[in-house]
């Protein structure tokens, strides 16, 4: 037990309502107590789209023994209700998980209209204690293998899918729509996005691509290694974030796709010329600004690894601390973050972690929207670019792909800039 | 009016949802949220009113989460230990509340246990609030976290006993806990009445409003001795309990077990029900009000406003409990309620209330969410009172929506409570004509 002033993650049961919410025609049972239902509010004011959540409550509680409550009946209700909906998940609140209740051997019924029988996932694996993004990885997991039939031929062009986050992510759309760009750039067709707006035809045709981008690989991982050991699609990990690691990627997947390696450079060195900022504003600032400035990153897995790259190698600034919540991807992240910085760490305590910022002393702290506090207390800017943020932007600025180097350069321009100023009047500097 | 079940799945927002909101309003309470990180990431996702626009998540020092892992349930008392340790931290802590439901219950917490060791420990009063407590009736309001505690506050006031009966002012200022909501700086006047009388709600809206509900009733020579949550009065046998919210039957039993009499009437919201109100609180302590010629001036001052809602067609979709005495108000107000959905309804309790809705007004208690969408769809009404859920989806099909809790924190209660809603409604009618005036 531990006693704590925040968490950086939703249960298990969110994650899969997550990724449920994020594909077309997937309709989520949430079994959970009737005050558990706070998927179809959080949805309204974050993805602000106007569509009802796509998630139904079956109520467990004592007195819930006749319908609304009983779980088969909910589940074919839902059936009933939601004739569009080809995939029904059912995810469990830790409390449903704990009252030891279970899934009934239930199948379901043909929905009126369509006359076909919607899929059932049951997300067997769930168990209290498992956090969101760890669940929502193996529900994008099931839904594939869920919907793969066969062994659908290889597009007779080069394609990829996109991995990338699900609704709630910052700017998740954006993110999705930059890195389908950049790949038109090079000549490779996007075959998928997943989760995000993929519905059943997509997931079905995801053997097709030749390869498989990770835009997130906290989401990815399981399925595009689902996808590598069954029908040999390989994998391109390294985070689109800064112009390094987008062009990176970009050649990574050039690789796999059998395209001409001159061609693709020449497409990263024309999109540095007129899209990266990011080299262009680390070379206009004067070193003083930049040289020796202290950055401390918190975040989930892609954010601050790519971030920390890019500040680290590209910027140069110095990473002080670096660190991640996702407890479950420990050795992973320290794997990655011990190549740009001493101060690697996992923590998912909010105290914890701010004592460690704290520790590291920085100029800048890149974080959640639980940094925000120890940011304000240290006087030193703050950038909220990690998941989870608070704001929900109608229109999302992409921190991915080229696009989103420039972004970074605005946002580090407008935070040290002003930092620096305000430390020239401090000095009594003109 | 008629009452229908439609045995659906409302949408609620989780009760728990008001724990950071808790920890804001009562001064001095340090709030622990006891469970897994369900409730945790709960509590933080939604902190504060819910309105369209959910404010980004605050931290405050005095809300904290006890995350139970499943695998390790807690020894008994280590909770209470750890609990002890922080509540040394924030400064002022005059009350611990254990929020702890069913996955506390579950991983093997006795909650009431470790909070009597946190009593002990810090010589504090500690209360368990349980959030998934079965109602008399069944149902969820998103409300029922704040009805809760204040069934715990209540236990928590002073007794009172037949002895003290003629001693009617309020209790000795002790400072701090809860302080500043009544009383405070009002100079002490000779009790005119029999009963000392305790206000009890108030708790998800501003604290201003039940300050005066209190000068209305003074008005009407009844002293208000203290509310619940405020500076806790004495409360017992004898006290006279004015209830102003709809969803507080727990914290009414608690009081009527004490021997305190709960007046049975209409909640003070709009004009006659504020009129209702005061009259028969007063009558209950012991003084003759007649608030009829008041009410029928406040009406009259009220027309211009009355005018501008007369025949708007208005569909309660809440889930806050305060949409029966809002509808009630509005259709004698001139509008015209539609429908008004109840995701729990207790009959017994709120027997005036439902006496006193007109002819014409429906109500669906636990109602379906998407048949309530449906039934909007097609009586196209002129504004939806809606839940947080159906907020954003009705907006996006055209329909004009209000949250229950604008009109919680405009404050609905008394007279002037009466005058903010209709200038709120007044106000919304009139944006959405000046919006739809352009030509886009």
């Amino acid at each position: 037990m531990r006693l704590l002033r925040g968490v950086y993650e939703g249960p298990g049961s969110h994650g899969i309502l997550r990724v449920a919410a994020s594909l077309r025609g997937v309709h989520a049972v949430l079994r959970a107590l009737p005050g558990e239902g706070y998927f179809p509010a959080l949805y309204g004011s974050r993805e602000r789209v106007g569509e009802a959540a796509p998630v139904t409550l079956s109520p467990l509680g004592e007195e819930a023994k006749e319908s609304p409550g009983d779980l088969a009946r909910d589940l074919a209700s839902v059936v009933r209700r939601h004739p569009r909906a080809e995939t029904i998940v059912l995810a469990r609140s830790e409390a449903a998980l704990l009252s030891g209740e279970n899934v009934p051997a239930t199948s379901l019924a043909e929905s009126l209209g369509t006359a076909k029988t919607p899929r059932l996932v049951t997300c067997s694996w769930e168990a209290p204690g498992m956090r969101e993004t760890e669940a929502a990885e193996l529900a994008l997991e099931d839904l594939i293998r869920a919907h793969v039939r066969g062994r659908p031929e290889r597009s007779p062009y080069p394609t990829v899918n996109l991995f990338g986050p699900p609704v709630f992510g910052p700017s998740a759309g954006a993110e999705y729509a930059e890195a389908e760009r950049l790949l038109d750039l090079i000549g490779v067709e996007v075959n998928a996005r997943v989760p995000l707006g993929a519905g059943a035809a997509e997931l079905a045709r995801l053997p097709r691509a030749w390869a498989n981008v990770l835009l997130y690989r906290e989401v990815g991982e399981s399925a595009t290694l689902y996808l590598q050991d069954e029908f040999g699609t390989g994998r391109v990990t390294t985070p689109m974030i800064g112009a390094a690691g987008t062009g990176a990627a970009l050649r990574a997947v050039g690789e796999l796709c059998d395209l001409d390696p001159k061609t693709v450079q020449r497409t990263i060195w024309t999109e540095l010329a007129h899209t990266a900022k990011l080299p262009w504003y680390a070379r206009l600032e004067p070193p003083e600004v930049l040289q020796g400035r202290r950055v401390a990153i918190f975040g989930d897995f892609t954010y601050p690894l790519g971030l920390g790259y890019a500040l680290a190698r590209e910027v140069g600034l110095e990473v002080a601390a670096c660190g991640t919540y996702l407890t479950h991807l420990e050795r992973d992240f320290l794997f990655h973050a011990n190549t740009f910085t001493e101060g690697a760490f996992v923590e998912d305590d909010p105290a914890e972690v701010a004592a460690r910022v704290e520790a590291a002393s920085p100029d800048l702290v890149v974080g959640t929207h639980l940094e925000e506090e120890v940011a304000d207390s240290l006087g030193v800017p703050f950038l909220p670019l990690c998941p989870p943020a608070k704001g929900t932007p109608f229109v999302g600025r992409p921190l991915m792909g080229y696009a989103g180097s420039s972004v970074l350069a605005d946002a580090l321009d407008g935070v040290l800039t002003r930092s620096r100023k305000e430390a020239a009047k401090d000095q009594g500097q003109p | 009016m008629t009452i229908l079940n439609e045995s659906g799945i409302p949408d609620v927002l989780p009760p728990l949802h008001a724990a950071s909101g808790l920890a804001e309003r009562l001064p001095g309470a340090l709030v622990v949220v006891v469970g897994t990180q369900a409730e945790a990431h709960l509590v933080q996702s939604l902190p504060g009113a819910p309105s369209p626009n959910l404010p980004g998540p605050t931290r405050n020092p005095r809300l904290m989460f006890a995350v139970l892992d499943p695998e390790r349930p807690p020894q008994q008392g280590l909770l209470a230990s750890r609990i002890a340790e922080a509540a040394a931290r924030p400064r002022g802590t005059e009350l611990v509340l254990l929020v702890a439901g069913r996955s506390a219950r579950l991983l093997g917490v006795d909650a009431a246990f470790e909070a009597r060791l946190v009593a002990r420990k810090l010589e504090l009063p500690a209360e368990v609030v349980d959030p998934d407590a079965p109602h008399e009736s069944p149902g969820t309001l998103s409300t029922d976290l704040e009805a809760r505690t204040l069934a715990a506050l209540v236990d928590l006031c002073p007794e009172r006993r037949t002895s003290d009966l003629l001693e009617t002012g309020s209790p000795a200022k002790r400072g701090g806990l809860f302080g500043g909501l009544l009383g405070r700086g009002r100079e002490e006047r000779p009790g005119t009445q029999g009963h000392p009388v305790v206000l009890l709600g108030g708790a998800s809206s501003s604290p201003g409003s039940a300050r005066e509900l209190a000068a209305e009733l003074l008005r009407a020579g009844v002293e208000v001795a203290g509310a619940v949550p405020g500076e806790l009065p004495a409360l017992g046998e004898g006290t006279v309990v004015a209830v102003l919210d709809p969803n507080l039957t727990a914290a009414a039993q608690v009081a009527e077990r004490r021997g305190a009499r709960v007046v049975r009437t209409l909640m003070p919201v709009g004009v006659d029900g504020t009129a209702r109100f005061v009259q028969d609180v007063a009558g209950e302590a012991g003084v003759r009000a007649n608030e009829v010629s008041r009410a029928r001036s406040v009406w009259e001052e009220l027309g211009a406003l009355r005018s501008r809602i007369r025949g708007k067609r208005i569909f309660f979709a809440g889930d806050t409990g305060v949409e029966i005495p809002l509808a009630r108000f509005l259709a004698d107000a001139g509008a015209v309620v539609l429908e008004v959905g109840a995701p729990r309804l207790d009959r017994r309790f709120l027997a005036p209330e439902v006496q006193a809705l007109g002819p014409d007004v429906d109500v669906v208690v636990s109602p379906d969410w998407r048949g309530q969408m449906e039934r909007i769809e097609e009586a196209r009404p002129d504004v939806v009172v809606a839940s947080p859920g159906l907020y954003v989806p009705l907006v996006a099909r055209g329909h004009l929506c209000r949250s229950p809790w604008d009109f919680l924190e405009a404050g609905l209660y008394g007279y002037a409570g009466a005058r903010r809603v209709l200038e709120l409604l007044a106000r919304t009618f009139e944006r959405a004509e000046t919006l739809d005036a352009l030509n886009l």
